[in-house]
């Protein structure tokens, strides 16, 4: 999947997203759920996998309590004592595998997405610059702004700022640890604007992707039938 | 699209993402993670906002996943609020940040209870359905707990926020604030 054209698994996530949220269920969110999680695992993304069952965990819980234990009646009776409702419980199950087909198809695709490879993608493919270099020079900005942090809670950390305890001592780390971000962000947009503007962000021109990935056949091939698989399952689920 | 823009939206989506990150780490009941989307709005207006708003979710997306999508329109609402309120000079002190940031809390809690409970059914993020669970379990019916549990968080998440941004907006230089009129405008210099 790594090697993939960058468009084909993003065309893989949002066909299962947009399956996920179409299939019947509870019978079909949770075989396309197990489906995702061994597509990903095979695929060399079982992070992906272990991530997403980090992410649902606490989903899955509340889900079971908010409509399985506390959900309306009939009831029916747990082995172990109790009873879930019956509603609620099929509620719950449905919801938690859709969810969690989701969740593993967004973050598998996070794990094998290459900014890189997708801004050649997109400069061959003549996409719109603009909408193309903030997507990358988010990614960027996240990684940096997410180190600053790290590097600012240590530092202010040896200043004597205590970030345990007390609800009223966590509150008042806000303006230390938050500021000082806030305040980058401000100073560091006019040098990176004028950056920007010298080498010909607003030029309106076209543009050479100078190590373009192959967009083979069988990418093609993978993003018609994922389009046509799509648009199948929308007209059985119309007519049935 | 100015090139400043271009500059700082990458940057207020990063700020949006990693002091949500940082609110969680603290353990506040606050998510703090449309601080980005508020400051771009005072700065910029609207548009700036709500393409910070945008962008933001879906970067969240892929880190959490595509499903709380529909939640971007609680990002264009905080950009709308946030471009009024410093139309209307909103962050001139705290005591005016803290109002319009209830007033903010309170539109956007009531929208994203109308969002989780109609597609959701009220299970969304942690804390917030944590409230919600613990109303559902003494009694309140699925819909009234969902709302009651969205308007105590973004009540709070929201006026936190908008003192945050309304306290850094006075604290900055007059060289800085100068570049952006609106902000100016906001603070009341």
């Amino acid at each position: 999947m790594r090697r993939a054209h960058p468009f084909t698994s993003g065309a893989i996530a949002l066909a299962l997203i947009v399956l996920a949220l179409l299939v019947p269920a509870p019978r079909g969110t949770v075989t396309l759920y197990l489906l995702i999680c061994l597509g990903a695992w095979f695929a060399g993304a079982g992070r992906a996998v272990w991530l997403g069952l980090l992410v649902m965990a606490p989903l899955w819980l509340l889900l079971l309590v908010m409509h399985g234990v506390l959900g309306e009646a009939p009831r029916f009776a747990l082995p172990w004592g109790g009873s879930l409702s019956v509603s609620g419980s099929a509620w719950a199950l449905a919801q938690g595998s859709r969810l969690g087909a989701i969740v593993t198809a967004s973050l598998t695709f996070a794990t094998v997405f290459d900014p890189h490879r997708f801004l050649q993608a997109a400069v061959e493919r003549r996409w719109p610059w603009s909408a193309t270099f903030l997507l990358v020079a988010t990614l960027d900005a996240a990684e940096r702004f997410g180190d600053q942090a790290r590097r600012l809670r240590e530092a202010q950390r040896t200043r004597g700022l205590r970030v345990r305890g007390s609800l009223r001592l966590r509150a008042r780390a806000i303006p230390a640890l938050v500021f000082p971000l806030l305040l980058a962000s401000l100073t560091e947009a006019d040098d990176r604007a004028l950056a920007l503007e010298s080498r010909g962000l607003t030029h309106h021109g076209v543009r050479t992707a100078i190590d373009p990935p192959a967009d083979t056949a069988l990418d093609r091939v993978v993003r018609w039938s994922l389009l046509a698989l799509v648009v199948g399952v929308v007209i059985w689920r119309a007519v049935s | 699209m100015s090139p400043r823009l271009f500059a700082l939206v990458p940057a207020a989506v990063a700020i949006n993402l990693v002091v949500g990150r940082v609110a969680n780490e603290l353990a506040l009941p606050v998510y703090l993670d449309t601080l980005g989307t508020m400051l771009v709005a005072v700065l910029t207006g609207l548009p700036g906002g709500a393409l910070v708003g945008t962008v933001s979710q879906l970067f969240a997306g892929m880190l959490s996943g595509y499903q709380w999508l529909p939640f971007v329109v609680i990002q264009w609402l905080i950009a709308l609020l946030a471009a009024v309120a410093a139309n209307r000079g909103g962050f001139a002190t705290p005591l005016r940040s803290a109002g319009w940031g209830v007033a903010c809390g309170i539109l956007c809690g009531l929208i994203s209870a109308v969002i989780s409970f109609a597609l959701f059914r009220g299970v969304t993020a942690g804390g917030v359905t944590a409230i919600g669970t613990l109303l559902r379990g003494l009694g309140l019916p699925l819909s009234t707990a969902v709302t009651a549990a969205s308007l105590v968080t973004d009540i709070l998440d929201k006026t936190v926020a908008f003192v945050v941004v309304g306290g850094l907006l006075r604290a900055l230089p007059k060289r800085i604030l100068g570049r952006f009129p609106v902000a100016s405008r906001a603070v009341g210099r």
